[in-house]
């Protein structure tokens, strides 16, 4: 275990620098004055021109203003931003939280809905109850999620009025900001306010979550249905069976044991989509995230913020990756080697 | 598998023969097939069959309500946008855009990423471990960012997001490729073949591309899906597709400040980017079990 432990660090290691290679490499591709993209800043005199090609080392070679780059990354001096002149790594703390609890929750979704409704439709693959969990699960897979959102919107919120269309919460409350995830933040609050907040919070974070699950939670159930149904064919089920042991105890000890493997490894290979949406999600919930601000940063031609994004959002995905393997290798000795 | 084998009637037929038997047999599946031939013709077909020229503005009709309405007129089915378009000649016209394009970028990708995964699973050692590894930084990027960074880079339009879809499709096309070649190279006809004299060109081209092409197949159609749902989505954000382009997720978005006056011109053109990847998912389905269960008999 030691030894993979060590392998997936080398590995990660390895990725994470070619990671880098591409974001130095994406200021000079960007269109425009690379002082600029490199500072975030709009107007520069001569006199801080200067200062700032020395300062990025810029009349040297190019390994040069490559290793400039992984020290300013390393300190924390990210640049500007374009659109707020505000330094990157401080907006990007504030929206990262937004992002995350959204994906969160929606993740915790699709595993509380996913995994049972699998369950259900691997044990009688050809009842009723089998055959519409599989096609509720075609039609959830096939949804374009902004349509999806839009038609939730159009129906909870314009014509039932129920639900909140955008935003964390209500402009009504004021939340100290203390970690930037809503509910949390809510509970440590010291306010009078504290219930109805919560239950505001909870209204605005409902409709983003559900079409946010939508499309984790199908795929969980045809991952985890398709993996049942392979398990059940297995010999040691038969040797279970034979040995007196009823379907419960069959389903318990043998079946979801081996079939939930790898829905552990699923969720690494899964959370790039699941970004894609979230961005998506943000943008039509006008939800204060990473994902959104990336979208508007293309809109306004804020490179610096494009490339702090990337560096940002890949480095999540691929620790997210990679700690998902390891803790699949932890539960499944075969996945070690190799 | 069944331990008595009744052999009722000749099984000898070519296996792309049993292959559409088992297909046949599933009624979802057809239908799925009957979509896609559908809306593949029409994306063919799309300039002679639009009743409209899809960018012609009629002033005099503008915002007009679908036919089924008392106001709509039955030479326009759908009704006409903001700027007096038929929506029926813009949506046939979007086919070839949001579905033709998506099938454009599936093809390119999977010869691409042939070519790659080909190259990957022939070579071993360090080239094959480098190469691995730079695959796996392409698999984190999100698809989105991938093509928010193309875009910053060369601008937006139709073209230049295709382009980041078949990047962002290609690294499990090569991924998928590079694992089912291993998976060849371990049987024993193809030790078999090496000993009469192959070599890697007559093992790929003989041995393995022919065994493969099925998986290849499955692979194909779940990246359509995703390459429809990508191009709308792209298209929907202001990426993709440029006004006046009717591709489908950009009409939704034209007519979205238009959602109280007109609900039909965003409920539609959702309705079909839903429809045609509904209908290559049931393809892909279909084919998946058809495999297994041919596999079985």
């Amino acid at each position: 275990m030691t030894r993979y432990l060590f392998r997936r660090l080398f590995l990660m290691m390895f990725v994470l620098l070619a990671l880098s290679l591409l974001a130095f490499s994406l200021g000079y591709m960007f269109p425009g004055d690379i002082v600029q993209n490199l500072s975030g800043l709009r107007q520069i005199d001569e006199n801080q021109r200067q200062q700032l090609v020395s300062y990025y080392q810029l009349d040297q070679n190019y390994l040069q203003q490559y290793l400039a780059f992984l020290n300013r990354i390393a300190h924390g001096d990210w640049g500007l931003s374009f659109a707020s002149q505000q330094p990157l790594l401080q907006e990007i703390k504030l929206l990262l939280p937004a992002t995350l609890e959204l994906a969160a929750y929606a993740l915790l979704l699709s595993f509380v809905i996913g995994i049972p409704l699998g369950i259900v439709a691997a044990f009688k693959p050809d009842s009723i109850i089998g055959k519409s969990i599989s096609a509720l699960a075609m039609i959830g897979y096939s949804l374009p999620i902004f349509w999806w959102g839009l038609l939730l919107i159009m129906f909870f919120s314009l014509a039932l009025g129920l639900l909140p269309s955008a935003g964390r919460i209500s402009v009504l409350y004021e939340i100290p900001h203390r970690s930037g995830f809503m509910l949390y933040d809510i509970w440590q609050a010291d306010i009078s306010y504290r219930t109805e907040a919560l239950h505001n919070a909870l209204q605005h974070l409902f409709l983003p979550t559900v079409v946010l699950a939508t499309f984790p939670t199908t795929v969980m159930i045809r991952f985890v249905r398709d993996a049942m149904l392979n398990v059940w064919e297995q010999n040691y089920i038969k040797t279970a069976r034979a040995k007196g042991l009823n379907r419960g105890q069959v389903l318990y000890r043998h079946g979801l044991r081996n079939a939930l493997l790898p829905v552990i490894r699923q969720i690494g290979l899964q959370f790039s989509t699941l970004i894609t949406l979230a961005m998506l999600t943000e943008v039509i919930f006008s939800w204060p995230g990473i994902g959104r601000w990336l979208i508007d940063s293309i809109y306004q031609r804020n490179y610096p913020a494009i490339q702090a994004g990337l560096l940002v959002i890949s480095t999540m995905v691929i620790t997210i990756n990679m700690l998902t393997e390891i803790l699949h290798a932890f539960f499944n000795p075969l996945a070690r080697r190799g | 598998m069944s331990k008595f084998r009744l052999y009722l009637e000749e099984n000898n037929r070519s296996p792309l023969t049993q292959l559409w038997r088992e297909f046949k047999r599933q009624h979802s599946a057809m239908t799925g097939l009957i979509l896609f031939i559908g809306f593949f013709i029409i994306s063919l077909l799309a300039p002679l069959v639009t009743p409209h020229d899809p960018y012609l503005q009629v002033d005099e009709l503008l915002l007009l309500p679908p036919s089924w309405s008392a106001a709509g007129l039955v030479q326009y089915p759908f009704g006409t946008d903001d700027l007096g378009r038929d929506l029926l000649s813009r949506m046939i016209k979007g086919t070839s855009y949001t579905f033709g394009f998506a099938l454009i970028t599936v093809a390119g990708a999977l010869l691409m990423g042939l070519l790659l995964g080909a190259l990957a699973g022939m070579s071993k050692g360090v080239k094959s471990s480098v190469f691995n590894h730079i695959l796996d930084l392409a698999l984190t990027i999100p698809s989105l960012l991938l093509a928010i960074i193309i875009v910053a880079i060369i601008g937006p339009g139709l073209i230049n997001t295709t382009w980041a879809i078949m990047l962002a499709l290609l690294p499990q096309f090569v991924h998928g490729i590079r694992n089912a070649i291993d998976e060849e190279l371990k049987q024993d006809y193809v030790t078999a073949y090496r000993l009469d004299g192959a070599n890697d060109w007559h093992v790929l081209s003989r041995l393995i591309i022919p065994n493969i092409w099925e998986k290849l197949t499955i692979m194909a159609t779940m990246a359509i899906s995703t390459a429809i749902l990508d191009i709308a989505a792209l298209g929907f954000l202001g990426f993709g597709a440029q006004a006046p382009l009717s591709e489908w997720g950009a009409m939704i978005s034209d007519s979205l400040d238009l959602i109280y006056l007109a609900p039909s011109s965003v409920a539609i053109p959702g309705l079909l980017i839903f429809t045609a990847v509904l209908s290559v998912n049931l393809v892909g389905d279909g084919l998946k079990t058809a495999i297994l269960k041919r596999r079985q008999s």
